[in-house]
């Protein structure tokens, strides 16, 4: 049975205040998801009020889905049931930052651009380059755990957070970890909320751990010709002493999009390893001497590309698989996990089964971490999409790997479930999902298996 | 169940090698690293996890607790019995499974002994980076059981940042896989829940790691001091820098003096601290992170620093570290390790607070701990036969790790809960984040009868330790 309006205004209203709640079509029309409205959009000011609201929508069985700043809305299912909205952006206090234990604790709806700033001032930083960075919230990181190809040098959110408080839907705000960088007191429930993309409980603050900004940055192009000698550099250069910060493979499509950016001269027709060293001079001398040798030996150029470029050309290369969505919607972006050992063979499996649908495979890799994004775009509509998904997910779950959705279009992820298929320890994740969320009003379809 | 009909129930399953159940037998099995307690009713070896399922059915069947044990090198009672039943001993689970060093992965089973994973890929120039001081014996099992750290964990990450697919059999003998080989699989991060939780869960039957590149440099350091105060300022100093070195360790003038004497690695009898410090990487990095090290200590009054010239000297630094516990145990009756976390930049008087805390109990207290961490290890000396000393041991340990929560840190960084802390967890979590976890490990282990009495507060002994405080290892 649907609750009255007016007992969810009361009742919204009682917690946050009226001024913090927005019903209607204006105010929430940036909160879609797959193409759902909700009712209203309730912005908290404190954990303890995110977890009444919580509570409010679960005994009266409204869907909730936390929201940061939006930039990942796409990942997961449609939702089932989508009313509310609870939206952190209101909750973005520093609790305690200590630079000199290189620790900090936050509200969720800091954002990332914030932070950052903040942390600059003493020469430090989160080593994260997440996609949609400009109005990511870092409770959306977290509960996206998202990263981009700093990955390869300095992991994941997961590795970062050292503790926090997750606003629950039995309206309690309880803590997980601490504050120092070492501590093992008590199950991890941490881990289970990173990830989790809200369909646990709402992480309401993290604490988490910071690094010092290195000294120099410099970014290396190698030209591979190649996903056979793309191959041969990965492999070199991972067998190397080299400690890249950021190691990518762009395919020609990819390049072609990145190079403008980068202000180099004309397009590459052929695949490129994007290396990025960081360090003291010294080392980053010593990168560009050993990478001209290894790409003296499979006969691949070494570029240097200027600061400025650089730098935007990362910026780009992070957000890929937000742009090329944005930029063409009927487009799909599929994240695929793998080995390392596998990245250009399933690429090149990938070109030719979408070559054979005349779908365009545009690709960037994180070769040493194993993740690659795809953007694929059809030619005549979404038809040829679902089985060529469906054969790629396969052919790469028999990898080892996994291949989920990251933006499509509703039409696609009603017919494909985003996520693929779910191991032997499904049915624990549900149980955790039962216990957590017995009314499954989090974000309810959209994640795993059905959760 | 009686034991006679259990043992050979576990016969049956097991063949008669693979049971232990004579008296004089099981009572190897009464301690852990850190304490004794009950003897168990049987212990045994499964080879397969088919093996650990059948047992963990039967278990269930007759309502029989069980206890997971690695090389019983634990710290906090985790692997002995707090109320009879089967030990199942993951000790001759140790098979390499898989070696991809292009992937950079291993899959081993539980019982692969620590540094034995590291020898085995070491030819292609790979090995395992959380490295416990105990690694020559504790099993990657009981690494992921406790989600065990080591002095190189400052720069790498502790066993959870390298541990990425489990098997496990969870207490209704169902086998699961969680993670895998990548990095990302899709769902809930069960891999992360279960990694350190001490065997409460369910029993690691199958683990797939990470393997790092063996670093082309490697510059290890002693920074010797007269005053132990400015030795903890250079660990301050140093973090504040934003130097990471890939291993910042510490031990104060007692403990080095114990440890020279067992050793003979060449620490100055006469200095009141020193600091082990290490940095990897490429050469150019390493000689740059040295020189700035050493400026830092310098400003922070180091006698002197001396760098280890051989890779003989950088290991025979490294043993007297590694063997610190059993140096102290040679010239103490018993002693008892804490294991406490504060924010780094709190060492210095954190060090003076354990020390008027030894004034006050009338304890001799060694110290020795990853510093660059925070995560301290005082010892606490004491001769088990005096019961008096004993029960201020306990009081003086209750009184230290207080203090960590109190300073914002943590009341164990890597040598677990277990029974040694569970009534303690109140004092860094409230009642609804206790019960949270509560209702996870209910989740996983309704009946309780997996690793029972451990974790969480029994709410048997308010605010006790309940452990008998054992000799040293
Ligand atoms: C001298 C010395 C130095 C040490 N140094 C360090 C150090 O630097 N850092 C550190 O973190 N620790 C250290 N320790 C503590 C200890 O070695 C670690 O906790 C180690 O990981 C325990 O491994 P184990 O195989 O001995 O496990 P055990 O002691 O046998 O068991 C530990 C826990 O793991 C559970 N368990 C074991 N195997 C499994 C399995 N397969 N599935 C599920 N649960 C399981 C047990 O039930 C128990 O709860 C040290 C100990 C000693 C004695």
């Amino acid at each position: 049975m649907a609750i009255a309006a007016d007992v969810v205004r009361a009742g919204f209203a009682g917690i946050v205040g009226e001024s913090q709640v927005l019903y209607g079509e204006p105010a929430c029309a940036g909160l879609r998801v797959d193409g759902r409205l909700p009712r209203c959009v309730v912005y908290p000011t404190s954990a303890e009020q995110a977890a009444q609201v919580l509570k409010f929508a679960a005994e009266n069985g409204l869907a909730v889905i936390a929201i940061g700043g939006g930039s990942k809305l796409g990942i997961g299912n449609p939702p089932q049931k989508y009313d509310v909205a609870l939206c952190l952006r209101d909750m973005k206090k520093t609790l305690h930052y200590e630079p000199a234990d290189l620790t900090a604790g936050v509200e969720a709806g800091t954002t990332f651009q914030e932070f950052q700033d903040l942390l600059r001032r003493d020469g430090l930083w989160l080593p994260l380059d997440p996609p949609g960075r400009e109005r990511a919230t870092l409770g959306g990181i977290v509960a996206a755990n998202a990263s981009g190809p700093l990955r390869q040098l300095y992991g994941t959110p997961r590795d970062m957070v050292l503790g926090m408080r997750i606003a629950t839907t039995e309206g309690k705000v309880v803590k997980t970890g601490g504050r120092v960088v070492k501590n093992v007191a008590g199950f991890d429930l941490g881990k289970l909320l990173i990830g989790s993309f809200g369909t646990l409980g709402v992480i309401v603050e993290v604490n988490l751990k910071l690094f010092p900004i290195p000294a120099e940055r410099e970014t290396f192009i190698l030209s591979a010709g190649t996903l056979g000698i793309a191959r041969d550099l990965r492999r070199r250069i991972l067998n190397s002493p080299l400690e890249p910060a950021r190691l990518v493979l762009l395919d020609a499509e990819a390049s072609n999009l990145i190079r403008p950016v980068a202000s180099l001269d004309s397009a590459a027709r052929e695949p490129e390893i994007w290396v990025e060293a960081s360090g003291s001079k010294a080392v980053i001398d010593r990168t560009r001497k050993d990478l001209e040798e290894l790409g003296r030996a499979v006969g691949a150029k070494v570029q240097l590309s200027d600061q400025e470029g650089s730098r935007a050309s990362w910026r780009l290369i992070a957000d890929f698989s937000n742009w090329f969505h944005v930029t063409s919607p009927e487009s799909l972006v599929l994240k695929g996990t793998m080995p390392t050992a596998h990245c250009e063979e399933f690429l090149s499996l990938a070109q030719q089964e979408a070559g054979n649908e005349k779908v365009k495979v545009t690709s960037i890799t994180q070769v040493g971490v194993g993740i690659m994004v795809l953007g694929l775009v059809g030619s005549n509509g979404a038809n040829p999409m679902v089985p060529l998904v469906t054969r790629l997910r396969k052919s790469l779950e028999k990898l080892g790997g996994a291949l989920t959705v990251i933006a499509a279009p509703v039409e696609f992820k009603e017919q494909v479930d985003a996520w693929g298929t779910p191991g032997s320890g499904l049915k624990m994740m549900q149980k955790l999902k039962a216990a957590w969320d017995p009314k499954g009003i989090l974000a309810p379809g959209r994640f795993v298996g059905g959760i | 169940m009686k034991r006679t009909p259990l043992i050979k129930e576990l016969t049956a399953i097991m063949g008669r090698e693979a049971v232990l159940s004579r008296p004089e037998d099981l009572m190897l099995y009464e301690y852990d690293a850190l304490s004794a307690l009950r003897t168990p009713d049987a212990v045994v070896f499964p080879t397969t996890t088919e093996q650990v399922v059948r047992l963990v059915k039967l278990a269930a069947d007759q309502k029989t607790p069980i206890v997971p044990r690695g090389a019983g090198t634990g710290l906090s009672g985790g692997a002995v019995v707090t109320e009879g039943g089967i030990v199942i001993s993951l000790a001759r689970m140790k098979k390499i499974l898989e070696i991809d060093l292009e992937s950079q992965r291993a899959r081993v089973q539980p019982g692969v002994v620590n540094t034995d994973l590291s020898l085995a890929v070491a030819d292609g120039g790979f090995y395992y980076a959380p490295d416990p001081s105990s690694q020559k014996a504790c099993t990657i099992g009981g690494n992921v059981a406790e989600n065990s750290g080591g002095p190189h964990t400052l720069a790498y990450g502790v066993t959870t940042n390298h541990v990425l697919g489990l098997e496990v059999v969870l207490p209704d003998g169902e086998v699961i896989r969680a993670g895998g080989k990548c990095w990302e699989t899709p769902g809930y991060d069960l891999t992360g829940l279960l990694v350190g939780s001490e065997g409460t869960l369910g029993i690691v039957t199958e683990i797939t790691v990470r393997l790092m590149r063996r670093p082309e440099a490697v510059e290890t350091m002693v920074a010797i001091y007269d005053r132990v105060m400015d030795a903890t300022r250079t660990v301050v100093a140093i973090t504040s820098e934003g130097i990471t070195p890939a291993a910042l360790e510490m031990m104060d003038g007692f403990t080095l003096r114990a440890v020279e004497q067992a050793t003979h690695a060449g620490y100055p009898m006469d200095s009141a601290a020193v600091l082990l410090i290490e940095v990897e990487g490429l050469g150019e990095a390493v000689s740059e992170q040295a020189r700035q090290i050493e400026a830092v200590c310098g400003r922070n009054n180091v006698r002197a620093v001396r760098r280890a010239k051989t890779p003989d000297e950088r290991a025979l630094f490294w043993k007297g570290r590694k063997n610190a516990f059993g140096a102290l145990g040679r010239i103490s009756p018993n002693y008892y390790v804490q294991d406490g976390v504060i924010p780094r930049t709190r060492l210095p008087e954190m060090l003076e607070y354990i020390e008027a805390v030894g004034r006050k109990y009338d304890l001799r207290i060694g110290n020795i701990f990853h510093a660059g961490d925070g995560n301290l290890h005082p010892l606490l000396m004491f001769d088990a036969r005096d019961r008096d000393q004993s029960q201020r041991v306990v009081k003086a340990a209750q009184e230290i790790m207080g203090r960590c929560a109190e300073l914002g840190g943590s009341i164990t960084g890597e040598h677990g809960v277990g029974v040694e802390k569970n009534e303690l967890m109140p004092l860094i979590f409230s009642e609804d984040d206790l019960e949270i976890q509560r209702q996870i490990k209910s989740l996983f282990n309704p009946s309780g009868l997996f690793n029972p009495g451990k974790v969480l507060p029994t709410g048997k002994m308010c605010g006790e330790i309940r452990v008998q405080v054992g000799s040293g290892a």
